[in-house]
């Protein structure tokens, strides 16, 4: 398994890199620049800022001088928040998008499978229709249309918790983590549901059940190990997604983490921002991905390490 | 497993969180701390880089130039307590107060000042707003200076005879230059901290600033918070002790977060809710016009838009009041020449446009068309290029509407993100552009010099007679006879028909009844000196 995890990591060398190529080069194609603005800038003026900030040179030597930089862990400056380089904006926004993504991707697993289990053990009941309707409301209706509703209803008519903001309160992290996750209970219980009612079929649970071995113990140890397979494939990606933030729970509840500069990076040209937060989220995705693969070797018997 | 549901987990989350808010009694303090809301988070709060107008607030706060605003936006005395302009207006001398300091205790001297419009100009600076010294007003030596790096700084006419003098040597004369005089332009620079750090000195733990206010925190993203700096000369008249400038990207949450008092005040109103907020809200909202114009520019060089009577008749074609009565309801101002109508001292130019009843105009521009060849069996088919942002594009599809209806003229909108939008303007592959400018002081004069064929090509518009109107303009120190030269200028810009004028655009926010010296001015500054809590 070691050697598994140690020849992935290795393999996902050539990934980042060309992660890292396609993305430089595809930025640069885009229209306009970091320094466009509405009112023209002088010739002096746009002289100096590209020099400073090497856009005057050819784009080969400006994509070696950045693989330099990140040889050394420099991801460069951000040409928007001049007052910051791409490195401190990072790491000022990166614990805060995984403290609501790790709470938020927890309270959807936990919930997710839960409900999935109970409606797989008592399919068309009313536990089961419940959980379907959550899970289509949460699909169904997009966060940026759950998160102002909640915002009105928690915020401003019960006055319990704060409209938005980030204060350091867990209160003020209640609505925004709770938004995030519902999405993510919708998905997992379905998915839990569907692989469970699969897995409760299959042939292993019921030589179990011949075997005479307790109801409980053929559903959490058979049937739920078998089931849990596709909730795993999906969790990795998923969690990659969820602690890198999101640009929309961000906006609307006013959070710092670095969901948004996927957007605004993008939108205002930054592109060592751009860079730094597409080189996160990659090396986020890899490794989810590693983590899901061992775990799917742990759980079940039939994938190999090899 | 019955314990996990969905709605059992959703009750306990509840019960604890109204547990929690009574137990969360806020402690009582006599700190009288004001949030104000800020809009997406600044770009950069270093004084001499910042280039956006609401950085500009928090930059107010922490320094001071050489004039201050009051409430209203009138220039009053700031660092300087008094200041002089020689006969022939091009030397400016400002004679600093007695006994100033910096936040951090150290005296303020009149060479900190000229440190700071080094600075600006320094290419490795890289200051986007370093024009302003040779373009706006024209500073001796500051164009080569900003050109070329490795410049003498001493060859720059902003000099400090003595520790509290600061001289200013102009090329030509600028009446209104007080108006560049404030924190926004030149803010002095602790050149101590400013070695030490470099570019970090603007970070809270390092930043030595001249203002009433200094930073304690800055968090990217969520907010920045001021605490009154004691060493500023007028500290015993501020009353705030404390601002936190609030990050709100999203103007509904803003809304919902200044309902539920946890701003004082707005950076922005949601534009289609002016309506509905005016009845609720009575005289919190506030609307005031800005130094914005929005107008539709012509490319000259595409047929059929190098015929005049083509801009023409589109011009005839918008019924500019419909527009914003009916269409945008942002409270913009109609508009009738090029520039924001702010000074009552300056003789606008009109349009005819803005004459008449729409059925009248409709008619003549028409027969434009006619004569251009255009009619209903061939029909003038346009495109009008505009960004995606909300208001601008209800404004080109307005647009289009009424030139289809009063004129028969099938006009497309195409919608663009800001940087593409900007592409397509300096590629010259647009048709109709829907187009804006925000000057940087009351009066014609910002937005006159950018129309400059020799400041923006982009228009591709040539002008010997607008030139030279300009250089007149520019060479005048009576102001009465400066703005009679612009407003001569204007009027062949407009006569020339390269833009249509539509609108002023409006500064809009929400402000608490407890909140007071907070005052409508189309400069949009309120700085928080001068706010009390009540």
């Amino acid at each position: 398994m070691f050697t598994f995890a140690i020849r992935r990591i290795l393999g996902a060398i050539p990934t980042l890199f060309a992660l890292i190529t396609i993305s430089f080069f595809i930025m640069r194609v885009a229209p306009g620049g970091p320094f466009s603005t509405n009112r023209k800038l002088t010739e002096a003026v746009l002289a100096n800022l590209n020099k400073a900030y090497h856009l005057d040179e050819p784009l080969w030597m400006q994509f070696g001088r950045y693989l330099w930089g990140l040889a050394q862990f420099d991801f460069g400056p951000s040409m928007k928040y001049r007052d910051y380089s791409v490195t401190e904006l990072i790491v000022q926004g990166l614990p805060v998008s995984l403290e609501v993504g790790f709470w938020a991707m927890l309270l959807a697993t936990m919930i997710g499978i839960a409900l999935g289990i109970a409606g797989a053990l008592r399919r068309n009941g009313a536990t089961d229709f419940t959980a379907g309707v959550v899970a289509m409301v949460g699909i169904a209706v997009p966060t940026f249309v759950i998160g102002p509703l909640l915002q009105t209803l928690f915020g401003l008519q019960l006055g319990w918790l704060p409209v938005a903001g980030w204060d350091g309160s867990w209160l003020a992290k209640i609505q925004p983590i709770l938004v995030l996750a519902l999405p993510n209970i919708a998905y997992i219980s379905r998915l839990t549901r569907g692989s469970m009612i699969e897995s409760l079929r299959t042939n292993y649970v019921r030589t179990a059940r011949a075997k005479g071995i307790g109801a409980q113990r053929v559903i959490w140890k058979h049937a739920l190990t078998g089931a849990m397979l596709p909730v795993i494939a999906y969790l990795g990606p998923a969690t990659a997604i969820t602690v890198t933030g999101s640009v929309v729970i961000e906006q609307i509840y006013g959070i710092p983490g670095i969901g948004r500069y996927f957007v605004e990076g993008a939108s205002n040209r930054d592109y060592p921002l751009v860079m730094g937060v597409t080189i996160l989220y990659g090396g986020i995705v890899i490794l989810a991905n590693i983590v899901t693969d061992v775990l799917r070797g742990v759980i079940d018997p039939k994938v190999s390490y090899e | 497993m019955r314990h996990l549901s969905a709605r059992g987990l959703g009750k306990s989350l509840l019960s604890a969180a109204i547990v929690a808010a009574t137990l969360a009694i806020s402690p009582a303090s006599a700190e009288v701390v004001l949030n104000r809301g800020f809009g997406a988070s600044p770009d950069t709060l270093d004084p001499h880089i910042n280039f956006g107008a609401r950085e500009g607030w928090i930059q107010d706060d922490m320094y001071e130039g050489f004039v201050a605003y009051d409430t209203k936006g009138n220039i009053v005395p700031g660092a300087a307590e008094k200041w002089e302009v020689s006969d022939d207006g091009l030397t400016w001398t400002f004679h600093l107060r007695d006994g100033l300091k910096w936040s951090n205790g150290d005296p303020l001297v009149a060479q900190d000042f000229v440190n700071a419009v080094i600075r600006q100009l320094e290419p490795k600076t890289a200051s986007p707003r370093a024009y302003y010294f040779y373009s706006t007003m024209q500073i001796v030596g500051a164009a080569d200076f900003n050109a070329k790096e490795g410049g003498d700084p001493t060859t720059v006419g902003v000099t400090a005879p003595d520790d509290r003098t600061v001289v200013i040597k102009l090329i030509n004369p600028f009446p209104n230059m007080l108006y560049l005089m404030g924190s926004y332009y030149v803010p002095p620079l602790h050149k101590p901290s400013f070695d030490k750090f470099g570019g970090d000195f603007i970070k809270p733990e390092n930043i030595v600033n001249n203002g009433a206010y200094k930073m304690s925190e800055m968090v990217p993203q969520s907010h920045v918070t001021l605490v009154k700096n004691e060493n500023y000369w007028g500290a015993a008249d501020v009353k705030i002790d404390k601002v936190v400038y609030v990050v709100t990207e999203d103007d509904q949450t803003e809304l919902k977060r200044y309902k539920a008092d946890e701003l004082h005040t707005t950076n922005e109103v949601p534009s289609d809710q002016l309506d509905a907020l005016k009845g609720e809200l009575g005289d919190q909202l506030r609307i005031t016009t800005y130094v914005e114009s929005q107008y539709l520019s012509f490319n000259i060089t595409k047929a059929p838009f190098d015929n005049i009577k083509v801009r023409q008749a589109i011009a005839l074609g918008i019924d500019r009041q419909v527009l914003q009565d009916k269409i945008l309801k942002a409270g913009y101002q109609v508009n009738c020449g090029y520039s924001p109508p702010n000074d009552p001292r300056y003789p606008q130019p009109q349009v005819p446009e803005c004459s008449g009843t729409q059925a009248e105009r409709s008619e003549k521009g028409k027969a434009l068309l006619a004569e251009a060849g255009f009619g209903p069996d061939n029909p003038l088919t346009l495109t009008i290029d505009t960004t995606t942002d909300n208001t601008a594009k209800k404004q080109s599809e307005g647009i289009a509407l009424m030139l289809k209806q009063n004129l028969g003229v099938n006009a497309k909108v195409n919608a663009q993100e800001f940087q593409a939008w900007m592409d397509t303007f300096y590629a010259g592959s647009w048709e109709v552009l829907n187009d804006n400018l925000v000057g940087d002081m009351p009066g014609p004069e910002s937005h006159l010099s950018y129309m400059r064929p020799s400041a923006e090509s982009g228009y591709s518009w040539k002008s010997d007679e607008y030139e030279s109107l300009m250089d007149q303009a520019a060479a005048e120190a009576d102001i009465a006879k400066r703005y009679a030269t612009l407003a001569a200028a204007e009027k062949v810009l407009l006569d020339y028909y390269l833009v249509t004028p539509l609108n002023v655009t409006t500064s809009r926010h929400l402000v608490k009844p407890s909140v007071k010296g907070w005052d409508d001015n189309m400069l949009d500054v309120h700085p928080t000196k001068l706010i009390t809590l009540e």
